[in-house]
């Protein structure tokens, strides 16, 4: 039996699509304290404004993250939610679960919080929505204890990291995303559980170019498998796309009339660097102008596929804020070895190189790719003790100056300017 | 001879306690002791927390510090996570 009234949340109800509100009082028949979110979001809707407080001082014992303070600022009208603080759970690489381990995570819930999820926040972590300050410790023991699971990252933290499916699922990958994951993530506990930066800071992996984490847009540390060969190739299965024995894109284009399989329409004249052609019903491509998009492999997955040498592209910086400013990473690396032969000490030398840098340099709240931007790249590739490289340039440079480090002249900034004048008119 | 950990501890009691605002970010502690390394004074700060000396502040987006006698529960700000 609802315990307020909700007429404007009743219509959203009315729509096509599953609606929360539906979820949340089906949720308060076991809960009636859910009834108070209710309540509450309705009160929001009228005001226009949230009656929720963020932050706070809440958290377990030695944790810096993990858990978001929620309070309500009309406790007095929904107690249910006076404390309604979220907690993130670290999620299995690739967010592989059996369904014994998800029914008793749930029981836990229920147990300790309001029962509420959020499969899953963006960071990759299963959310878990509504807990009173005192029920906190018991259910992190519970997790921990009786889970084998932690809490995810939170705040001025590493955040949890995240991965693509990986070799566990595709022919594609590059290097083993679960393991990269897995390791980073055991490597870098004390970054996710107690803040250690100026702001958030989040790795992602994905194996191949698609990048299915979408690691190039929403992390500060994105690394993308890629190869440093040529794209395999198999001329007759080639033969076979284009005689229409083989389907296009898997078969994802078979539910319309898209017409006879056309090479050149839907493959060569689509690659964003010409770098393919047809000689006679040979394909050919010209490897070292090829960007990585991957499309012609998506498209003809059994004639192509990426290259033997395999490894993964460094990109940094990249962020998605809610408000505004989101960007893209910047391709650092080209090509590195990932390796856990080598437990990824590759991968790691680079995360440190970072972390001392923007710990030192990066301003309160600011991302790595703010700082990125404003020391501009060629100081960021500088402290990161890299060349520049082709790989480096967006665009070819719209101004006529140079800038020179004093290392690079002749007898540094502070040589004798008359001296040089005597030989050197103006 | 630098700083022990013990004495760079103490300066950031101190700053803490005598900051204008209650919640200090980790940067605020660099200058407790410019020797030192970034790392070092956020595990400095870190070990702090676990004695009881600060305790963690955290928006969902954000984690300061602050003395515990100097800061409340339940308060709010605006920041986003």
């Amino acid at each position: 039996m609802a315990k307020h009234d909700t007429p404007m949340l009743d219509e959203l109800e009315n729509g096509p699509w599953p609606s929360f509100v539906t979820d949340i009082k089906r949720q308060a028949e076991k809960n009636p304290d859910c009834w108070d979110i209710l309540g509450q979001v309705e009160l929001s809707y009228k005001d226009r404004i949230t009656h929720w407080k963020h932050g706070g001082i809440v958290g377990v014992f030695g944790y810096g993250g993990g858990i978001v303070g929620r309070y309500s600022d009309v406790p007095a009208q929904f107690p249910g939610v006076e404390h309604f603080h979220t907690v993130r759970v670290n999620q299995p690489a690739s967010k592989y679960y059996s369904t014994e381990n998800l029914r008793a995570l749930m029981d836990l819930w229920e147990k300790h919080g309001s029962g509420m999820t959020n499969m899953h926040g963006s960071t990759g972590d299963i959310v878990l929505l509504g807990c009173r300050t005192e029920a906190l410790e018991p259910f992190f023991y519970d997790l921990t204890h009786e889970m084998g699971q932690d809490l995810g990252g939170s705040g001025s933290n590493l955040r949890t990291p995240a991965n693509c499916l990986g070799e566990s699922r595709c022919e594609w990958s590059c290097y083993d995303t679960e393991e990269a994951c897995h390791h980073l993530t055991m490597h870098y506990q004390d970054e996710i559980h107690r803040p250690a930066f100026p702001y958030k800071f989040k790795f992602k992996f994905s194996g191949c170019p698609n990048d299915c984490v979408a690691a190039l847009a929403r992390s500060d540390f994105a690394v993308i498998g890629n190869w440093k060969d040529d794209i395999q190739m198999d001329q007759a299965a080639v033969k076979e796309y284009i005689a229409g024995n083989i389907p296009s894109n898997g078969g994802s284009h078979a539910g319309k009339d898209w017409g006879p399989f056309d090479i050149q329409a839907e493959v060569i004249d689509l690659c964003p660097t010409n770098c393919m052609w047809m000689e006679g019903d040979e394909l050919k491509i010209d490897n070292s102008e090829c960007t990585r998009c991957m499309h012609c492999i998506n498209v003809m997955p059994r004639a192509l596929r990426p290259g033997k040498v395999r490894g993964a592209s460094i990109n940094i910086g990249a962020k998605a804020p809610i408000l505004d400013g989101a960007q893209f990473a910047t391709l650092i690396i080209p090509f590195i070895e990932v390796s856990a032969d080598n437990e990824f000490e590759n991968v790691i030398e680079v995360i440190e190189n970072i972390w001392d840098w923007w710990m030192e340099v990066g301003k309160n709240r600011e991302r790595v790719g703010e700082t990125m931007q404003r020391v501009g790249l060629p100081t960021f590739i500088q402290v990161m003790g890299l060349d520049p490289i082709p790989q480096h340039v967006r665009e070819p440079r719209s101004n006529p100056y140079v800038f020179w480090q004093a290392e690079e002249v002749p007898g540094g900034f502070d040589r004798d300017v008359d001296e040089f004048r005597k030989r050197h008119a103006a | 001879m630098g700083m022990s950990d013990d004495e760079i501890k103490a300066a950031m009691i101190e700053k803490a306690t005598k900051a204008p605002k209650p919640q200090l970010y980790v940067k605020d502690f660099y200058k407790c002791d410019p020797d030192s390394k970034a790392r070092k004074i956020k595990n400095l700060a870190n070990e702090l927390v676990k004695e009881g000396e600060l305790m963690f502040w955290s928006s969902g987006s954000t984690t300061m510090y602050a003395r515990p006698d100097r800061i409340k529960d339940e308060e709010g700000d605006e920041g986003v996570n």
